[in-house]
């Protein structure tokens, strides 16, 4: 057990580096509450309803794209280490995996993933049944920000 | 183990030797014969549906070659000769041994026979509706799965042909019937479907634990099967009759088996009806005598008194439903159950006149059924109708059709000198020896055949025809000539029956000694000669030990010296 | 190394794998070449071409600016697959001992390096198998890919959803089901399993103007993803009784020791066999496969139910027919009660559907029951059977789901029964074709469904199971009262139109001829098979399944050493050199 013992030294010290941050704010930070300090946003006018809690949703598609990219580097790390000792087995199979990694990301390119002008080149999804059908589950988005769907539906 | 068999297989393997080749034709008979409506339903499937004179004609071409083929096999069938003839085989499936053997006896033969003559008539005597060319097609499919059925002597070849007449006629019924036909069509399939998977797990099994005693190698040639069947426990034995006997009592149909027959007589067009009572039923009561009394003799033996009960009971049960029938189709539906009825009584009574009897009355039924089932069809191209309570008085407006009528019911009733009586008589006397009360309990069914056949007759014909019935056309020639040679055949039968038992008896004498011989026990009285004097034995039979025809010559002899 | 090709049944076990980390590797030099299993090249060949196939595929329409001329990417999708079909002849020839097809010795070839003697071998560590078993399904694969690609051409354009993603998914879950098929080690066995799944999660999610499609998608990957941790705990659980994860490795550990306590193995079987009903839809396993039918677009399910279970299949048979055969008596009531319970469920349960597709769906989980039955045997003549019905299935239900493609029309919804009402008066042509595969998978004789039943039922009665076979067979007939439904549909219920009123424009579906091809691949199949089961019966009784030992490689590779080398045939089963 004992080749474990950084390895939960490491755990403690992390939670207690946490608990220590966040106790010591609560203790040491003024709190001087205000209404408009509450308010989501700070801007001066008071909200007629509450605010959509939405964004984009390419960024969870970047966030997928690094996370892949981000996978790859993590398969080359333990390759480079050894990567002499492998010999031409090791390069032919990181090779193969890298170019299909890379492939993938030639397709998002082209499909307009990482675009983040007005929407060219997704015209074929254009969502036609916005409202919640009788067979499925899945509960919808509403109409609202989408125009075209609301058009659509009326 | 049977010294019969190695006879058999010996002239078996004489014939098939040059395969696709018969004894005297120079081509193989009965593959052409089988294909022949298949070509018809082919053609018809390429015709365009417009052309529906062309279609007929050749529908009914089709069927006339397989009945002139089936004719042909009837002159140039050897009363006398052992085993099947016109065998010829072609290898299927290598490596399970299937093979397409068709080869015909002295049982099959008339069967076929009736198929080939029946089928025609039924073209003639009947259009549909609507959409003639699927109705016309599906018929001439039916024909090739029932010659088939006959013909087959493989067991797997034979299954193919018993389930593949249920997708024919389940279209027929269901989109040419009338009323619930679509109810009557898939309880039809249903249940025999049901009866046709215990008959399969039967037949693999069979295969596989035969082949035991056959080098090991798994067989369906039936043959080879009745060679090892000996191989087989005889708990194992009874298990697997009880699989097949499932299937055969549920195309019979033999008495707990038959709902789904009034049904699907009832709704079925007329042409189907005639092909279902005519050819499907006897499906069940050939399958018993082939495949039952063949391959299971201790099985058959130990649940004959089972069977003949059964038997019984849808003789008495199928009259009295018969009896309180208002539709005519369905009572002539319940008249079948009686009638097959008495087919399995006769089979499993063990004895030569039973057997005998048996296949005679199954083709009686086939013709009388047959021409009962179209004559009631012509009754419907003129009143729309099968109820009793509206029709009255016919005789007075079509006393043709009555008297036409009046013969075939008949026939059917069992009077003597028409054809229903010889078949009835030889499975009553072939019950009495071995099973008295039983064929006493019979007997009473002729008479209650009588009661509601006449009664029915009665109430249709008799009287003053009322408004609707008065302008009831009389048969015209057409119809005439379509129900002539039923006629015909009622009346020849009924007076002169010997020819067709010359070719059935040689068979049956040797599927029971197979029976005795295998099962070892003396069966009562069967009658080692092949004439139909005495009818009652009287150790006869056991004057000729049952184990004769070591080789087919000595069996041959041995007939010889019978006659 | 001198008894080169001694059957292992023959000899005594007498050749120890070293498998253990680190063995015959000098810990000591830190800088030693790791040891690495030689690659057979041609044997990965199958799995190559479809792989990068898929990603040239991606890449050559991610360059194309305008798009692809119509009909290109099934062009390409179907010469990948039997591109990757011809590659596997050679393999198959070499397992069967040919030198030459035809006129062709293709011993000349570049790839003469595989191993010089006939049958089956193995190679990248004895990690990919090559035998009658993984050849067959290779092949039936290719076809589910060939039939299912010409299935999506007209339906992608008629939904106006174009593109290259369908066909590539297409290829990438063949990819995978080969490997499945191929594969003689868990690890990669379950890698096979997921790159086949995680294709056809998104292949049910496909239809993006369908909500059912991507709740089908959704449902298909929880519940898949579920199963898939499953086996993978299955997997675990037969290293820590056995030691290794490699098939032919743990056979060999099984013959030669019995374990004193074989909880883990049993508990092992028992997720493995969770994983793998998973796949296939077996009840109690079942309950994703009627929605994800329902919801999936219809040529994706004509995959699923094709390519998908027979890769599935493919993995049942060789690890626990093969590889765990000797503990048969332990997985075998596991596998009958699945079967019981598959066509029982299957057929009732699809009786009382009012979807085509949904029925469909429940018929499918039906004749999975029918394969379990063939699996339970765990016979030669049981995984003969196996193979006959999956190659006979795959062409009626790809035909089947083909039909109800164009029957759904625009929008692919149009699946209850009473659209296909009167079908045999407005379409007799589509209405026949579909009557065919209907009344095939009802068995009924001269069609592939029958024959199929047929072995299925010849290979339970001969390992004893005949109630199994009586029960399989009665839930036949109540199967055959389902497709009698859609039949009685399509011809009988349409008593008003009997007057021969002519048929609308509307009522008539053009049959396009990518699917038109597709089908008449299938009726000519499925009738051709019925009438002369012959070649297929020949094809699937050399489909027979192995595990072999790599042969042993020179002293300095060290590492994955194997004493002997040998093949192990499947129970009782004489390797059959054609």
């Amino acid at each position: 057990m004992g080749q474990y013992l950084p390895v939960f030294a490491l755990l403690v010290l992390a939670v207690v580096f946490g608990v220590l941050s966040l106790l010591v704010s609560k203790v040491l930070a003024p709190r001087l509450p205000t209404r408009a300090k509450e308010a989501p946003y700070e801007c001066g006018i008071i909200p007629g309803r509450e605010p959509p809690e939405r964004f984009p949703v390419r960024f969870y598609l970047v966030a997928m794209i690094f996370i892949v990219f981000d996978i790859e580097v993590i398969f080359f790390f333990p390759w480079a280490m050894v990567f002499e000792r492998l010999g031409l087995f090791g390069l032919v199979a990181i090779a193969i995996f890298a170019a299909a990694v890379f492939e993938s990301f030639v397709y998002l390119i082209s499909n307009g993933a990482l675009e983040w002008g007005p929407i060219k080149r997704q015209q074929r999804s254009a969502l036609v049944s916005p409202a919640r059908t009788a067979e499925t589950t899945i509960r919808r988005v509403g109409l609202e920000g989408r125009p075209r769907a609301a058009e659509e539906a009326a | 183990m049977s010294t019969l068999v190695p006879a058999f297989a010996a002239v078996f393997e004489q014939t098939s030797e040059h395969t696709g080749e018969v004894t005297g034709l120079g081509f193989p008979l009965l593959p052409v014969m089988v294909l022949c409506p298949l070509l018809g339903a082919i053609v018809i499937a390429l015709l365009p549906k417009e052309r529906v004179d062309v279609i007929r004609l050749v529908a009914v071409l089709s069927s006339v070659a397989a009945g002139a083929l089936g004719i042909v096999a009837l002159a140039q069938f050897e009363p006398g000769a052992p085993g099947f003839q016109f065998v010829s085989s072609a290898t299927w499936i290598e490596s399970l041994d299937i093979k397409f053997i068709l080869g015909i006896d002295g049982i099959s033969l008339f069967l076929v026979v009736l198929t080939g003559i029946l089928f025609p008539i039924s073209l003639l005597a009947s259009k549909p509706e609507h959409d003639p060319k699927g109705y016309y097609a599906w018929l001439t499919l039916l024909e090739v799965g029932c010659l088939g059925v006959f013909c087959a002597l493989d067991l797997f070849v034979f299954f193919l042909f018993f389930e593949i007449t249920l997708v024919p006629l389940y279209m027929l019924i269901g989109k040419w019937g009338h009323g619930r036909r679509v109810y009557a069509a898939t309880k039809f399939f249903v249940f025999t479907m049901l009866g046709s998977a215990f008959m399969l797990v039967a037949i693999v099994s069979l295969a596989i634990l035969a082949k035991a005693g056959d080098g090991g190698t798994i067989s369906f040639d039936l043959q080879k099967v009745i060679a090892s069947q000996a191989n087989l426990g005889t708990v194992t034995s009874r298990l697997i009759f009880v699989g097949m006997a499932v299937a055969f009592m549920v195309k019979t149909p033999v008495f707990p088996f038959h709902t789904w027959l009034p049904d699907a007589h009832t709704e079925a067009p007329t042409a189907g009806s005639v092909n279902l009572a005519g050819i499907l039923l006897k499906l069940g009561t050939y399958g018993f005598l082939r495949y039952g009394l063949q391959l299971f003799p201790e099985a058959s033996l130990y649940f004959a008194p089972t069977m003949i009960t059964l038997g019984a009971i849808g003789i008495i049960y199928g009259g009295i439903v018969a009896a309180m029938q208002q539709n005519l189709k369905r009572l002539v539906a319940y008249s079948s159950v009686a009638h097959m009825g008495f087919c399995v009584m006769g089979l499993f009574a063990l004895t030569i006149e039973g057997v005998e009897g048996s296949v005679l009355q199954m083709i009686n039924h086939g013709i009388t059924t047959g021409a009962l089932f179209i004559l009631l069809g012509f009754l419907y191209r003129r009143r729309h109708t099968y109820e009793l309570a509206e029709l009255r008085g016919i005789q007075k407006v079509a006393p043709v059709f009555a008297g036409v009528f009046t013969v075939v019911m008949l026939a059917s009733i069992g009077v003597p000198g028409l054809n229903g009586f010889v078949g009835e008589f030889l499975v009553l006397a072939g019950t009495f020896i071995a099973h008295r009360w039983w064929a006493v309990v019979a007997a009473i069914g002729v008479i209650i055949a009588a009661l509601y056949l006449l009664w029915a007759y009665q109430r249709a014909f008799h009287g003053e025809p009322d408004e609707a019935n008065r302008t009831v056309p009389d048969l015209d020639w057409g119809e005439k000539l379509v129900i002539a040679p039923l006629v015909a055949l009622i009346v020849f039968l009924g007076v002169y029956p010997k020819p067709v038992l010359d070719r059935i008896e040689p068979a049956v004498r040797r599927v029971l000694e197979h029976v005795e011989v295998s099962t070892g026990r003396e069966l009562p009285s069967s009658r080692k000669g092949a004439d139909l004097a005495p009818l009652v034995g009287d150790g006869h039979g056991a004057s000729h030990p049952p184990a004769t025809g070591l080789d087919p010559g000595a069996e041959a002899e041995h007939a010889e010296a019978d006659r | 190394m001198s008894s080169l090709a001694v059957v292992l049944a023959q000899a005594p076990q007498t050749t120890v794998i070293n498998l253990a980390p680190g063995a015959g590797t000098p810990a000591a030099d830190p800088n030693a070449p790791i040891p690495t299993p030689p690659v057979l090249w041609a044997a990965l060949l199958p799995i190559l071409v479809l792989g990068i196939g898929g990603l040239v595929l991606l890449t050559i329409s991610s360059l194309l600016k305008k798009g692809a001329p119509r009909g290109f990417y099934t062009l390409y999708t179907v010469m990948v697959a039997g591109l990757s079909m011809a590659a596997a002849v050679p393999l198959w020839a070499k397992v069967n001992g040919w030198t030459k097809i035809a006129w062709w010795d293709f011993r000349d070839l570049w790839w003469q390096s595989l191993p010089t003697e006939a049958g089956p071998f193995s190679t990248l560590g004895q990690a990919i198998g090559v035998d009658g078993l993984s050849v067959f399904l290779i092949l039936l694969i290719c076809i589910a890919v060939i039939l299912g690609s010409l299935l999506s051409d007209d339906f992608l354009l008629r939904e106006g959803l174009e593109g290259p993603e369908t066909y590539a998914l297409l290829l990438f879950s063949a990819c995978g089901g080969v490997i499945m098929a191929m594969a003689d080690d868990l690890i990669v066995l379950f890698l096979g399993l997921e790159t086949l799944s995680i294709a056809v999660y998104v292949l049910a999610a496909s239809h993006l103007k369908r909500a059912q499609s991507q709740e089908a998608g959704l449902k298909y990957f929880v519940l898949g993803g579920f199963s898939s941790a499953f086996f993978l705990y299955g997997i675990a659980m037969l290293y820590g009784a056995t030691g290794t994860t490699n098939l032919v490795a743990m056979k060999d550990f099984l013959s030669r020791s019995i374990p004193a306590n074989n909880a883990l193995l049993l508990i092992g079987f028992a997720l493995l066999l969770v994983g793998f009903a998973f796949k296939v839809a077996a009840v109690p396993f079942h309950a994703w496969s009627p929605d994800v039918y329902d919801g999936a677009p219809t040529p994706s399910v004509a995959f699923m139910a094709s390519g998908v279970k027979a890769a599935g299949f493919a993995g049942l048979v060789r690890v626990f027919v093969v590889a765990f055969g000797q503990y048969a008596a332990d997985w075998q009531p596991i596998v009958y009660a699945l079967a019981v319970l598959s066509l029982v469920v299957g057929s009732v349960l699809a009786i009382v559907q009012n979807n085509v597709k949904r029925t469909l769906a429940y018929s499918s989980v039906s004749h999975v029951g029918f394969i379990l039955i063939a699996v339970e045997a765990a016979t030669p003549a049981g995984i003969q059977a196996v193979l006959f019905y999956l190659a006979s299935y795959t062409f009626m239900v790809v035909g089947s789901f083909g039909v109800v493609t164009l029957v759904g029309r625009v929008g692919d919804g149009r699946h209850s029964l009473d659209d296909y009402k009167g079908l045999g008066r407005t379409n007799p042509l589509l209405a026949a074709i579909f009557t065919v595969f209907l009344l095939a998978q009802a068995g009924v004789p001269f069609t592939a469904g029958f024959v199929a039943k047929f072995y299925a039922v010849i290979a339970a009665v001969d390992a004893g199971s005949t109630v199994l076979a009586v029960i399989a067979m009665i839930s036949a007939t109540i199967a055959a009262f389902l497709y009698l439904r859609i039949i009685v549909a399509m011809y009988m219920t349409d008593s008003d139109g009997r007057s021969a009123s002519p048929v609308s424009r509307a009522e008539r579906i053009r049959i396009p001829f990518a699917t038109g091809l597709s089908l008449l691949l299938c009726v000519l199949t499925t009738v051709g098979v019925g009438l002369l089961p012959g070649p297929l019966t020949e094809l699937s009784a050399k489909g027979t399944p192995s595990l072999v030992r790599e042969p042993a490689r020179t002293a300095t590779d060290g590492g994955l050493t194997v004493g002997t080398t040998g093949t192990e045939a499947a129970p009782g089963q004489s390797q059959q050199q054609g």
